[in-house]
């Protein structure tokens, strides 16, 4: 394990590599005063309302955590059944996995009126809150991943000279198994318990439903994995260097073009069964509103349906285009992006159609109106800007692609 | 790797035998710690819950007080009296008023005006998804905000199925213009990122069981809401008193409670118009 930090080559400075970490500067720099600008002014400075009260930031976090989910798919898939071939790509996963949650707690943070009291959930406990469980099965994943990464950490050479930090490390490498098991265990509760947020709302009728959790699982584990993928493809082209076979690759690719069809089979028999043939007037309202004032059914079935799952999945499993690792990538990306409308439709949709409480027949609610303003769009690039910043410190710092098993 | 496992033969020695008797028994003993042990999430609930016998309201169903409201869509004249004396008790922001009031139709056309405070539900949504029990049932049945320990995720707002929660956006620096006509401020004002929601006074119903005065009875000990209505079109009260006001304007009137098929079981009732909903 010594040598492998040996051959390492000095860092370079490309011009190219210039102009990208520019644009992670700037990105950061952007994201950095749209948050000094939010904590000064406080959530004023959103677009958010009392009727909208969540929005891009909320999307934000289920989605780079629902993004986050290749981490421990792929850990389970290895140290769970044993697909030993599948090894390389773990400690890749587990990188993105951790850039995916680090992010979504970063967006939390900003989202919650007073980021001074963070920390409560962990003091005050409501055992009957998703919300709090989530908060806790996040925070408790999050520092699993730290564990199962640590030891790829300690192989810079940085840690050459504290051969007690290494050991120490090489007991957590050997517990890796452990830990995947419970990262699947933790994962599985809170990747569904994000839908459950939604799930559980009885005041909303397009959010009440029991396949909201499985919906929300089932997507990310389908997609999760297709994000890892396309991102060993990219930093393969970028680095020049072929780390991980492609058919290990287009092998995960196969895996998550099944997954989303499970995950489309599913949401055929939500629809079929919310708004067709179990449908009630309050839903039937709630629909008939959205698709008159907002784009909810161009969103849903051109966004999360072609381009989240039929594109996907044809360019996945077709042996024609799944050989083509250009496609495999633009499949992954196709689906992080239906994933994205997804979680953007289910939270602003859900919040749109006007509570109807009044007894008589005339007083509803206006239909809510929302879209960011530029802070919270600065927010969002801040994000992005420090998810390419970690991708490329790891790139260019650590071992993410030597094997380690003897 | 581990693919030619032939036939394993299972040898127990004493030693295996031992260790996993002996794990069994440690697994055993930590889920008995853990479920009935002063760790477990059991151990704040009282016995009636552990055996599954439903209660709601946190002990307002049996307790001595379980406050109630009754509003009369038929008396009422849309004089938003009540709104602007909410307002200036509680120091709330205008443009955000805990109790609103709005013109509404009934089915027949006839107009009749209808206001809406915190209904003080007893199977609270807002209290179920609360991730640091900020907002909390009180014995009394109320529900009420903890302003100290609200992060502000706004859960309870997406959650409430009346729309009865406000959240502070920015620091408030308006001006009351209810101030001093209809009321002075008996609480503070809210910070900045919390949410907030009317609390049926309990500032003044905590003062008035204190000094022997009875809420709903005695005026004083009354919600702003309640005390200024020219019509008297609220009433106040403790639901748990048979021979309360209140209980014996329900006894003696149809009433509905709002979205009740969702279950919340509101605190407050309304009769309705005499040409009917």
């Amino acid at each position: 394990m010594a040598t492998v930090t040996a051959d390492r080559k000095p860092i370079s400075f490309s011009p190219g590599f210039l102009a990208w970490m520019t644009l992670i500067g700037v990105l950061l720099i952007i994201g950095l005063v749209s948050a000094a600008l939010v904590f000064i002014n406080g959530l004023t400075m959103t677009n958010m309302y009392d009727n909208v009260p969540w929005g891009l930031w909320i999307t934000i976090d289920l989605s780079s955590i629902a993004l986050g989910a290749g981490a421990f798919t792929l850990s389970a898939i290895v140290y769970l059944f044993g697909l030993k071939r599948f090894q390389p790509i773990v400690r890749l996963a587990v990188f993105v996995g951790f850039i995916g949650y680090s992010a979504a707690l970063l967006t939390l943070v900003m989202d919650i009126g007073r980021p001074d009291r963070f920390w409560h959930p962990w003091a005050y406990w409501n055992v009957h809150s998703v919300l709090w469980e989530i908060t806790w099965c996040i925070t408790i994943y999050l520092t699993i991943m730290v564990m199962e990464f640590f030891p790829v950490i300690t192989e810079h050479k940085f840690f050459d000279r504290m051969p007690w930090i290494r050991s120490f490390a090489n007991v957590l490498h050997k517990a890796a198994p452990f830990f995947a098991l419970l990262g699947l265990g933790i994962s599985l509760l809170h990747q569904s318990s994000l839908g459950a947020t939604y799930g559980i709302v009885k005041s909303r009728p397009i959010w009440f439903k029991p396949s909201m959790p499985i919906m929300f699982i089932l997507s990310a584990v389908a997609v999760g994995p297709a994000l890892t993928m396309s991102i060993a493809f990219i930093i393969e082209w970028v680095t020049g260097k072929r780390a991980i076979s492609h058919d290990i690759l287009r092998m995960i690719a196969r895996y998550s073009g099944f997954a989303l069809l499970v995950y489309g089979y599913i949401k055929f028999w939500d629809l079929a069964a919310v708004t067709y043939y179990g449908r009630t007037p309050a839903v039937d309202q709630a629909l008939f509103t959205l698709r008159q004032q907002t784009p909810y059914n161009f969103a849903f079935w051109i966004g999360e349906i072609v381009i989240g799952i039929v594109i996907p999945v044809i360019l996945f499993l077709s042996p024609r285009f799944n050989r083509n690792p250009a496609l495999l990538v633009l499949g992954g990306l196709l689906a992080v992006i239906g994933v994205v409308i997804n979680r953007w439709n289910v939270t602003v949709s859900g919040l749109f159609v006007p509570l109807a409480y009044s007894p008589g027949t005339q007083y509803v609610l206006p239909p809510g109106e929302y879209f960011p303003n530029l802070i919270e769009w600065g927010i969002a690039l801040g994000i992005i800007g420090y998810a390419l910043a970690m991708i490329t410190l790891g790139v260019k710092a650590l071992p993410l692609f030597i094997k380690t098993e003897h | 790797m581990s693919k030619k496992k032939t036939k394993v033969k299972v040898e127990l020695t004493r030693r295996d035998f031992l260790t996993v008797a002996g794990a069994a028994l440690g697994s055993v003993a930590a889920a008995q710690f853990l479920t009935t042990g002063p760790l477990s999430p059991f151990s704040q609930l009282k016995q009636s819950q552990l055996e599954g016998v439903p209660e709601t309201g946190h002990g307002a169903k049996t307790g001595i007080y379980h406050w109630g409201m009754v509003i009369n869509l038929d008396t009422c004249i849309g004089c938003e009296y009540c709104l602007r004396a909410c307002s200036a008790v509680n120091d709330v922001a205008v443009v955000k008023p805990w109790n609103i009031v709005v013109e509404e139709k009934t089915s027949t056309g006839h107009t009749f005006y209808f206001s809406r405070p915190c209904l003080h539900c007893q199977n609270a949504p807002c209290v179920e998804v609360c991730p640091v029990k900020a907002t909390y049932h009180r014995d009394d049945g109320l529900v009420v905000m903890d302003y100290d320990r609200c992060i502000g995720c706004r859960y309870c707002q997406v959650a409430c199925p009346y729309d009865a929660r406000t959240f502070n956006w920015q620091k408030r620096l308006d001006v009351n213009p209810y101030v001093p006509t209809y009321g002075t401020p008996e609480v503070e004002r809210r910070p900045r990122g919390v949410v907030e929601k009317c609390t049926f006074c309990i500032h003044r119903i905590d003062a008035a069981l204190n000094s022997g005065l009875v809420p709903g009875e005695d005026p004083s000990a009354n919600p702003a809401c309640v005390n200024i209505c020219p019509v008297g079109a609220r009433v106040f009260g403790n639901l748990n008193d048979p021979d309360s006001t209140i209980s014996k304007l329900l006894e003696a009137n149809p009433s509905i409670r709002l979205r009740e098929e969702l279950g919340a079981e509101p605190s407050v009732y309304y009769i309705p118009p005499k040409e009917g909903l």
